[in-house]
């Protein structure tokens, strides 16, 4: 760094200068600038492990920078906690919401009001129930925020960001995890919301929310800054195709064993008729489907349809409240978790849930406490670390410290030690860079040629449809739709039930 | 899941009328009852309930009571003893110095989190403890005799009720206001809640204080009725123990759990006096049972029953 102490640039509302930082030996962000200008929205894209959650913990005060400078409205911010940023008017959401869950939603709200925006209590009451009004959560005001679903706990995010009455929002991946009516839903309400703050910086994977909501786009990769610009020069950029939606190897991932599986034979697993309820809600009314030796079958459908549930019961998490499941022709419904794994059936769970602080080869040896000898334990760490060389690369790192990619295969890895000959991969792509999802669906193509049978449960379409035999579509706790992935992308109905109606054109 | 709470129009009429039937024992019952059991019984429900304003709705379990109660102990006795002081302004001038204890520690105190806070708490009661025992300033391990009169028992009933109402009533209030907005954003997420503009160590601080405050009164009250103090008993770990056990019983992060558990947990206390391993092994056996099976104690039991009788109610007039 140079000896003069950086200045602020006029016009800049919030502005980094060389903001760098290291975690252990790992430089997260290295010497970004950065500038958001009064009245505009910038997006910020990058690969998963390119620091973009870094910037915005940095941006907001939550972490301290190894270098650089940060200012607000030229004023030297660096350093600042995180409340008193707050005062100032620099707002955050959270990727994985952070709800205050035993309190009501608008409680959540009124901490901003009152502490961020110094309102009196009466006033900041009525203004919350503004906001919590035109987020759409009206209905749940008086409900405890940790029983909202997803998509309103993002809402939420929003809402309780814009309750501190700040001049600057920093949205981080407001996206992940939705599909894509739910998508267009949040992209109305960001614009409304829009008009009540000087500045928007948004964080994102998910590319149409950034082309619909943004005038400056910036892209970050392995910490720096790679481009910025117009957003439709940079996303037309080369360097930045390749960094960021890989190199396109989705054509090669067609699988070149289709229609290898065994139709005639008996079905591996069978589900008849099965319904699953947590407490009053019911989740599942009616599902039955089939998957046959050697198929990819892929579930799909939005939030909230039941595809994790299903997962849940076949594996036995959850109990089934009605209706059956078979495995090689033998009920499994009722039987305790250990049991069914013992049988054969893996569950990669959505959410990666790895062991953070035991060593990536820690992770993967509890996954294979089924093998009958240490010899086979060995054969099958082998046969993963094949699949995902950087899994022997990092074996001595701890899972907390992979990258979101990474933990995913690790996640996977751990669901293969059990040697099964179904698993059930949940969610595997979400919140993960297009490639990162690529590679992960490279192993999956590699895994099924080696006979594994699997459902898939995607929420994106494509993805889920592009290795499938056959696919699923649930609706509200009951199967919609069935068919060849040709017959189910072509249908009509698919974009009634799945995208939703409001996207009109395309 | 929200803590179990009947309506506040009910909430507040049932407390109140807890309030005059508690004022109205003494014009009945014996002096043993008013004066000791009574008495403890009002002690442990205002120190239970100081208690849970920090860890009920802060999330914060403090360890530590032993070294506000001592300090409160030793202040009020010194106070009356050397100063003259009458007894109520010397409660409150401890109260005042087990509060400004708590100042004094609270940067070191919440530079930590969880376990780390937890232990530190209890590390702190058990310095104090070593501490006095050691330093003769204040009587060392022999403590102090306290000359002056003490109180009737219904004085010290009375006393006692008067701050159990107090303690309660500020709770109530505190929990309708900002502050008890940010005790309770602090307990499910603490980050979170600072990048919503809130101080949080200036909120921790004042809960930490009231309940210091609270539980420097009650020891000066607990100083006057022993007539003597040590400091094996004043920052005794036993206080800690006592409290936590009375407000997870009664139900933590309820206004009333603190109240229905010290009366529950001393009643039972009174009834296995003469079989204390008896007592202390039932006493763990409820504990684990509530723990488990009901996470806002025996209120929260309570109002569910209540709740699910009304709901069976209103079910049978639908039908």
């Amino acid at each position: 760094m140079s000896a003069a102490a950086p200045a602020a640039s006029p016009g800049a509302l919030l502005e980094a200068v060389g903001l760098s930082k290291h975690f252990g030996g790992v430089l997260a962000v290295d010497s970004v600038d950065l500038e958001l200008r009064a009245g505009e929205t910038l997006g910020v894209i990058g690969p998963n492990g390119a620091g973009k959650s870094t910037l915005i913990g940095l941006l907001s005060g939550a972490l301290k920078p190894t270098a650089g400078d940060v200012f607000v409205d030229g004023r030297r911010v660096t350093g600042l906690p995180p409340h008193r940023l707050a005062r100032l008017g620099v707002a955050r959401t959270y990727q994985i919401p952070q709800p205050f869950a035993r309190m009501s939603v608008l409680d959540n709200l009124m901490l901003g009001r009152l502490y961020g925006a110094r309102e009196g209590f009466l006033k900041a009451r009525r203004e919350c129930l503004e906001i919590i009004d035109r987020t759409g959560l009206a209905e749940f005001a008086d409900v405890p925020a940790g029983s909202l679903g997803l998509l309103r706990l993002k809402r939420l995010e929003l809402a309780r960001a814009v309750a501190l009455r700040p001049r600057i929002l920093l949205l981080d991946e407001i996206g992940a995890g939705l599909v894509e009516s739910e998508l267009l839903e949040l992209i109305e309400l960001i614009t409304v919301l829009r008009r009540e703050v000087e500045s928007v910086l948004i964080v994102e994977h998910v590319i149409d929310l950034i082309r619909a909501c943004s005038d400056r786009v910036l892209v970050l990769d392995w910490g720096k800054k790679l481009i910025e610009g117009d957003p439709d020069e940079v996303l037309r950029d080369e360097k930045v195709t390749a960094v960021y939606l890989g190199t396109g190897t989705r054509q090669d991932l067609r699988r070149k064993a289709a229609g290898a599986a065994k139709r005639d034979a008996q079905p591996l697993v069978s589900v008849r008729g099965v319904a699953a309820r947590y407490g009053t809600f019911k989740a599942l009314h009616d599902v039955t489907f089939d998957v046959y030796p050697g198929e990819i079958v892929t579930l799909l459908g939005a939030n909230g349809a039941g595809k994790t549930t299903t997962a849940r019961v076949l594996s036995g998490m959850i109990p089934a409240s009605a209706g059956e499941v078979r495995f090689r022709d033998e009920r499994i419904d009722g039987r305790k978790p250990h049991e069914i794994v013992r049988l054969g059936i893996a569950h990669c769970m959505e959410g990666r849930r790895i062991f953070t602080d035991l060593s990536a080869e820690e992770n993967l040896l509890l996954g294979g406490r089924t093998a009958p000898s240490a010899e086979e334990r060995r054969r099958r760490l082998a046969d993963v670390n094949e699949l995902f060389p950087i899994l022997h690369e990092k074996r001595n790192d701890s899972g907390g410290s992979l990258s979101g990619g990474q933990q995913q295969m690790l996640a996977i890895g751990r669901a293969l030690m059990a040697d099964p000959t179904f698993v059930i991969f949940d969610e595997i792509s979400l919140g993960l860079a297009p490639i990162a999802v690529d590679a992960l669906y490279e192993a999956i193509a590699a895994l099924h040629e080696r006979g594994v049978s699997m459902l898939l449960i995607e929420q994106n379409v494509e993805r889920g449809l592009a290795l499938a035999d056959r696919a699923y579509v649930l609706e509200k706790g009951v199967v919609a739709l069935s068919g060849a992935p040709a017959e189910i992308r072509s249908d009509p109905r698919l974009r009634a039930l799945y995208v939703g109606e409001a996207k009109g054109d395309t | 899941m929200t803590p179990p709470s009947p309506s506040q129009a009910l909430g507040g009429s049932l407390l109140a009328a807890a309030a005059v039937a508690a004022a109205l024992v003494p014009s009945f019952a014996g002096d043993y009852v008013v004066g000791n059991l009574g008495f403890r019984m009002l002690e442990y429900a205002a120190l239970a309930q100081a208690w849970n304003l920090l860890a009920g709705y802060g999330g914060l379990v403090a360890l530590g009571s032993g070294a506000f109660i001592g300090i409160g102990m030793y202040g009020t006795a010194k106070l009356t003893l050397g100063a003259g002081f009458p007894l109520i302004p010397a409660l409150l001038v401890g109260g005042a110095l087990a509060a400004l204890f708590a100042l004094i520690v609270s940067p070191a105190l919440f530079r930590l989190r969880g376990l780390y806070f937890v232990i530190a708490t209890l590390v702190l009661a058990e310095a104090l403890q070593i501490w006095m025992f050691n330093w003769n300033g204040l009587g060392g391990s022999d403590g102090l005799f306290m000359t002056n009169a003490a109180p009737s028992p219904s004085e010290r009933y009375y006393l006692a009720l008067a701050i159990v109402a107090a303690t309660t009533l500020l709770l109530a209030i505190i929990l309708r206001t900002r502050l008890g907005i940010s005790l309770r954003a602090i307990r499910d997420n603490e980050d979170a809640a600072a990048q919503m503009g809130l101080w949080t160590f200036r909120t921790k601080l004042w809960a930490f204080m009231i309940m210091a405050f609270v539980m420097g009164v009650i020891g000066g009250l607990q100083a006057d009725y022993l007539g003597k103090i040590e400091p094996g008993g004043a920052f005794s770990l036993q206080w800690t123990v006592d409290i936590v056990t009375i407000a997870i019983i009664g139900g933590m992060g309820t206004l009333w759990g603190p109240l229905v558990g010290s009366l529950f947990v001393i009643w039972l206390g009174e009834r296995l006096a003469n079989h204390p391993e008896t007592h202390v092994a039932i006493t763990g056996a409820i504990l684990i049972l509530v723990i488990r099976f009901a996470p806002y104690g025996i209120w929260g039991l309570l109002i569910r029953l209540k709740d699910e009788a009304s709901g069976r109610r209103r079910r049978s007039r639908l039908a």
